[in-house]
């Protein structure tokens, strides 16, 4: 099957040989390796990423269901060398420790910029409730992705 | 691992009812893909045989939620997500709003369907106790035409319902609803989010001077299989709203439980918790403390 | 230096941030090798077992060309261990807990090589299963390790004084015995290793999330009987760690070592999550009995403690993790008598070893539950209690040393968490007037199930719901590895003619930030910015065995390195401007901004980069090599005395939180985190480990369980074993109370760990002031709070509640 797809901006075909995931889609063939795999069930959200517009676990999604869909990985944040506001504030505010869950945490925050400009505090935590992260205690994640909004 | 399945993604009504005609076994609806995924992956008995996988998220009709004539249609590829952005279901079946909110994650409710989550038949799928106090029925069709029924005959047992192969659920339908019903849905999961229910459970009652006119009660997690509670319903029509009736309600409630469902592991601690909190839901819903 | 800083104690952002928000971080799995080949575990259903026969024959039928890798292809140690050598690569005598691996199967297709494992069929004998620790030294036991005399891996003995008569002269004595579980690291990146053999004679480079490239490098070279210099361990971006990427890494890096070399081409193997909890080591569950003997007057004079630790089937790091508890044990209490033993046993559970807190936060759940319980007794308030006994500036540890040489600020960390929390008031305020009873009920059976239906009595008036409870706990901890061994780090420092700089320490970061702390101590001694410091890529072949990165010793040990290093080559720079500008020996630099200027003459002064480049034109050595070594420290096996660690840190964290009594829920409000780490020397980085630390310790005391039934793990993914989410903690406050300190980079210390040790025995005092009742059983979850017990269910599945 073929399948045709925006990623990152950019109009793609892939054939696809067999059925596989999304996340395998990305990372094995496409080489964005920039979505990790952390529990594979739907659970972890390392893997988030942007389908038309709504975070979902890459590990549950088909690449077959992509077909005609725009997808946005971490990867296509920036434009060029220059960091989006999310990611300089991801920066600032120390919300990277070891950055394995950082991909998808940021997936999760822009798809929640996308649906809902000036998001309350309750609506961000929300957002990144299906975004396991062990070492920073999400507090300073909370506090970039706030400032984010507040523009500070 | 996932199966070199043959994958179908049919654009209209009709053309599912061709593929669901061609389909030998091992057959699967593919929608949110949020249990058949990892099923794959984890080589999961139910999903590893599948040969077939007929993808119904390409389906206008069913990626919809309708207003007809009172009753609301929703497709079967209608996500959580989508069901709590839904002003017409947060208005008139805002139990039903609540439960969506509760399930899995973002990410989760972005893919996962409602039909999806009680067409296994696990006892945790939390749409289920909303859907069931709504009086909730589902239409199914298959090559040959297609038949509604009631959610609560659909439900057979644990991950087993009246769905046959070569069918299809396509909408779930949900009678007009009556106006002056106060309700609520509670889960109770072990964390604060992305949690599994513990317990789950809906009620809706209709009250007309301090006397319960109507009332509708449904479990999730805490009986095999999600389940309305004629019994208890109609034994408490006419009763006068007070705490002690609001007790007699949540220890009958607790008695049905543990004759429906008996002894398990969890007992010790879900029937003394269920009947408190049903206890606490009707206080805080119907007599007026607020809290 | 005096103490005006420019850059140590900021806010500096993370030098490894840019390639992690844009994805371009490579971790483990990141990293791919033309040609590599999977590596695919066989492992047997059984918790404990001989092996009678590995056949191979059904597997070779359906695919002759199988390439199978197991102990027959180790030409060194078969079994390894940093003290016992009682691990197997892969086991070949028996099987002693279900993540036992047999042998791997190596292809291009895990998913073909995942069931062609099941052809392998391994003949075994079923042995009886130890599980429960306290029976683990009993005469007929079954012998985990049949080699060694017993089921004990180790016992530390610790006396102090003459417990008995403290005990008999005592006004009342309490007692009380606690028991803590078995949990999961939960680094959110699985284990991934990349073994790629190097061309001729070069040997191997392997790549992967390993914590300790060192350890690691030991012992793949141990496995294959090779020198260590032609081991070469470089370490990817770590997706946490937590002490958990250790011999579980080491393990997996020899696996890899050994196909690798077998068939000469890359080998990659990594972990489901799965099979990351299944196979890779945990926290030790702990028993432990403590009797407390004290005055009327609040001082505590006698203890005598007797835990019990759960090292699993294999000893691994319990020598060393038992040791620190019996080090700390008593807390931090000044106490004449105590009488202490630690012992660790092998069972057929997972095994046990190092995990962030490191044999700490058992006791202090233990022991900061108990000092409440006296304090109530007594009628004083927690605070009150503990500044009576707590350690001051010359207080005697349980092990007999002196505390002197630092700040013991212990009592003034408590008083600032106090005074910031409003302690006393809300203490009071919540303590309950009526005790909460739970649902106390017997064991159901169908004869008195009814005892499960509500009365009246039992329904809980609507606005009586939710208690409120506020609790605190604190700590001592030594820092560093103390007198568990040798303890000593390097770190090369090479500043470049632009005045740019290489730096590399033989610690490693684990994703806690340690690049970004040691730039910042070699930056501000050369008074540059962190930016011009280029960390290197932590690489076994470039800088000598500084230890594992473990015991919160990275800025501590690492840092005193680094500093060493910048001091060597400032003190250069120095010499050489006296010389250049012909200035008296006496006199000073002051380096900052990027200029070095004459202290008392400003104007005379250089830009760092041009510095940099005179000194190379005149042919100054640029590069230098920093050692930091421990004081000494001693320790007598028999008597548990001795002193243990050269320096301590002390900390405070209160709980505030809110018990639902109708369900057992408990919502954590706000954790104020106070810490002693010496010298803050960034203070994002401080931040983030409190919030991370304490994060952590939540779930340990109200969540986080590996639970195990007949030996299995039920918990083998994040849909079962429960770590905390965003909204699971409302708030958490960190504090840091800086303490003056002559080791280490200024005195900066020891952080990582107090963060976590302290938090759930805060939690569970918190729970008391809000119910009036005690919980003796971590984790204080649902059914713990409303039943006293765990439920466990007869089986799990996905989805399952």
């Amino acid at each position: 099957m073929i399948i045709n797809f925006k990623i990152n901006g950019k109009e793609t075909l892939i054939n696809l040989t067999k059925n596989k995931r999304l996340i395998d889609l990305l990372r094995d063939d496409l080489k964005l390796t920039g979505t990790k795999e952390g529990c594979s069930i739907g659970e972890c959200g390392a893997c988030t990423v942007i389908v038309n517009g709504k975070a979902v676990n890459s590990c549950l999604v088909l690449a077959q269901q992509v077909d005609e869909c725009d997808v946005i990985t971490v990867e296509g944040l920036a434009e060029g060398n220059k960091l989006s506001e999310l990611q300089q504030n991801f920066l600032k505010y120390g919300a990277i420790q070891c950055g394995f869950c950082t991909p998808g945490m940021l997936m999760s925050a822009y798809a929640l910029f996308l649906e809902n400009p000036t998001p309350s505090r309750e609506e961000i935590e929300t957002a990144i409730e299906g975004n396991l992260c062990r070492c920073t205690g999400y507090k300073p994640i909370i506090q970039a992705i706030t400032s984010t909004v507040s523009g500070e | 691992m996932i199966p070199q399945f043959k994958y179908y993604r049919p654009k209209s009504i009709n053309e599912l009812k061709s593929i669901l005609g061609d389909m030998q076994d091992n057959s699967r609806i593919l929608a949110g893909g949020t249990d058949i995924v990892p099923g794959f992956i984890q080589q999961s008995s139910r999903f590893t045989s599948i040969t077939n996988l007929i993808d119904i998220n390409c389906i206008a009709d069913l990626k919809a939620i309708k207003n007809v004539d009172g009753q609301v249609l929703i497709g079967s590829a209608i996500t959580f997500a989508e069901i709590m952005k839904n002003e017409l279901i947060q208005t008139h079946f805002p139990l039903l709003t609540k439960a969506a909110s509760t399930v899995g994650s973002i990410q989760i409710r972005n893919r996962a369907t409602v039909v999806g989550n009680f067409v296994n038949n696990a006892p945790c799928a939390d749409s289920v106790p909303p859907l069931l106090v709504y009086d909730a029925s589902i239409k199914i069709i298959s090559p040959n035409g297609e038949r509604n029924i009631p959610l609560n005959e659909f439900l057979l047992n644990p991950y087993e319902t009246q769905l046959k192969k070569n069918e299809c659920v396509t909408e779930i339908i949900i009678p007009a609803p009556k106006e002056n019903f106060i309700g609520d849905f509670y889960k109770l999961g072990r964390r604060s989010a992305v949690s599994i229910s513990r317990i789950s459970l809906a009620f809706l009652m209709h009250e007309e001077n301090k006397f319960i006119k109507e009332f509708k009660i449904a479990s999730g997690a805490i009986t095999p299989i999600g389940k309305r509670f004629y019994e208890i319903e109609n034994a408490f029509v006419g009763k006068e709203i007070s705490s002690e009736t609001f007790m007699e309600i949540a220890s009958t409630l607790g008695e049905k439980v543990l004759e429906t469902t008996g002894l398990r592991w969890s007992t010790d601690y879900k029937l003394p918790v269920v009947q408190q909190m049903l206890y606490q839901l009707l206080e805080r819903n119907v007599g007026g403390i607020s809290g | 230096m005096d103490n005006s800083f420019n850059i140590v104690g900021k806010a500096v952002i993370r030098q490894d941030a840019l390639e992690k928000v844009t994805g371009r971080a490579k971790f483990a799995d990141d990293i791919n090798e033309p040609g590599q080949l999977y590596g695919v575990m066989v492992r047997v259903p059984t918790v404990h077992a001989t092996i009678d026969e590995i056949d191979y024959s059904e597997l070779l039928r359906v695919k002759p060309d199988s390439i199978i890798v197991d102990s027959t292809d180790i030409k060194g140690s078969k079994k390894i261990g940093a003290i016992r050598q009682d691990q197997p690569i892969f086991s070949f005598d028996k099987i002693v807990t279900p993540g036992d691996v047999i042998a791997m199967l190596v292809g291009e297709s895990e998913d073909e090589l995942k069931s062609l494992s099941k052809k392998v069929k391994i003949k075994f004998t079923e042995l009886p299963a130890l599980t429960d620790p306290t029976r683990s030294l009993e005469p007929n036991a079954p012998k985990i390790h049949p080699q060694y005399e017993s089921n004990l891996i180790v016992h530390y003995p610790l006396r102090k004084g003459d417990v008995e008569k403290g005990f008999k002269e005592s006004d009342f004595i309490h007692e009380e015995t606690y028991t803590t579980q078995l949990v999961e690291h939960a680094y959110i990146e699985p284990e991934t290793v990349l073994a790629i053999p190097l061309e001729g004679n070069k040997g191997i480079k392997i790549i992967g999330s390993i914590q300790n490239p060192f350890t690691a490098r030991k012992v793949v070279a141990s496995v294959l009987n090779w020198p260590l210099t032609k081991v070469r361990i470089v370490q990817a971006e770590l997706g946490g760690s937590f002490g958990g990427k250790d011999d579980t890494m080491n393990i997996l890096s020899a696996r890899a070592a050994v196909a690798a070399l077998k068939i000469g081409k890359p080998i990659k193997i990594h972990y489901s999550r799965e099979e990351s909890i299944l196979e890779s080591y945990k926290r030790h569950p702990y028993i432990l009995k403590y009797k407390v003997g004290c005055m009327k007057n609040g001082k505590i004079i006698a203890m005598k403690i007797d835990i019990l630790a759960d090292g699993g089937a294999y000893s691994s790091m319990s020598p060393f993790v038992t040791w620190r508890s019996v080090v700390q044990a008593t807390g931090p209490y000044d106490i004449e008598n105590v009488w202490t033993d630690v012992r660790a046993v092998y069972t057929n559970n997972p095994y046990t070893g190092a995990m962030r807190g490191f044999g700490s936060p058992q006791p202090i759940f233990a022991q900061e539950s108990i000092m409440d319980e006296i304090a109530i007794k007594l009628n004083l308030t927690p605070d009150e209690f503990r500044r009576i006994n707590g350690f001051k500036a010359g207080s005697f540890t349980a092990s007999g040393q002196k505390l002197e040489n630092h700040d013991v600020n212990l009592l003034d960390v408590l008083d600032t968490a106090i005074k910031e929390t409003n302690f006393t008031s809300k203490w009071k305020e919540y303590k309950s007037k009526t005790s909460f009873n739970g649902y106390q009920l017997d064991k159901i059976s169908d004869t008195n199930a009814e005892q499960l239906i509500l009365k009246k009595k039992d329904y809980i008036n609507p606005n009586k719901l939710l208690w409120k409870g506020i609790g605190l706990s604190i700590s001592y901890r030594g820092c560093s590895l103390g007198a568990e061994g040798i303890d000593a780090a390097e770190a090369y420092l090479s500043v470049q003619n632009d005045g740019s700089a290489y730096l590399l320490s033989g610690l490693a970061e684990n994703g806690q930030g340690m690049r970004t702390t040691h730039s910042i101590i070699a930056a501000e001694v050369l008074g540059i910015s962190p930016d011009k410091i280029y960390y290197l890529e932590t690489d076994t072949g470039l800088i000598p065995d500084s230890g594992p990165t473990v015991a919160s010793r990275s800025t501590l040990m690492g840092g005193g390195a680094v500093k060493a290093a910048s001091d060597i080559l400032r003190n250069r720079f120095e010499d050489f401007l006296r010389l250049e500008w012909k200035l008296k020996s006496q006199s000073e630099f002051i380096f900052k901004d990027g200029f070095v200027s004459v202290n008392g003459n400003p104007q005379q002064k250089i830009s760092f980069s041009d510095l940099c480049s005179l000194a190379y034109k005149n042919g100054i050595c640029l590069a230098a090599i920093g050692w930091y070594k421990s004081p000494e420290v001693n320790w007598d096996e028999h008597t548990g005395q001795g002193s243990a660690y050269f320096t301590y840190v002390y900390g405070c964290q209160v709980a505030e939180v809110t018990v639902n009594i109708g369900t057992g829920q408990v919502y954590i409000d706000k954790i104020t985190a106070v810490h002693n780490p010496g010298k803050v020397i960034n203070l994002l980085g401080a931040e983030g480990q409190v919030y991370g630390g304490v994060t952590q310790g939540a779930g340990y005391g109200l969540w986080e369980q590996v639970t195990t039934d007949g030996g299995k793990i039920r918990e083998l993914n994040f849909d079962q074993y429960l770590i905390p989410t965003a909204k699971d903690l409302k708030e958490i406050k960190p504090v840091f109370v800086e303490g003056k300190d002559v080791y280490g980079a200024w005195g900066g210390k020891s952080l990582g760990e107090p963060t976590l040790e302290l938090t759930s025995a805060a939690i569970a005092n918190a729970i008391r002031n809000a119910t009036g009742k005690r919980f003796y059983n971590l984790p204080i979850n649902l059914e713990e709070l409303l039943l006293r017990r765990k439920l466990f269910p007869k089986d799990l599945k996905r989805g399952s509640s």
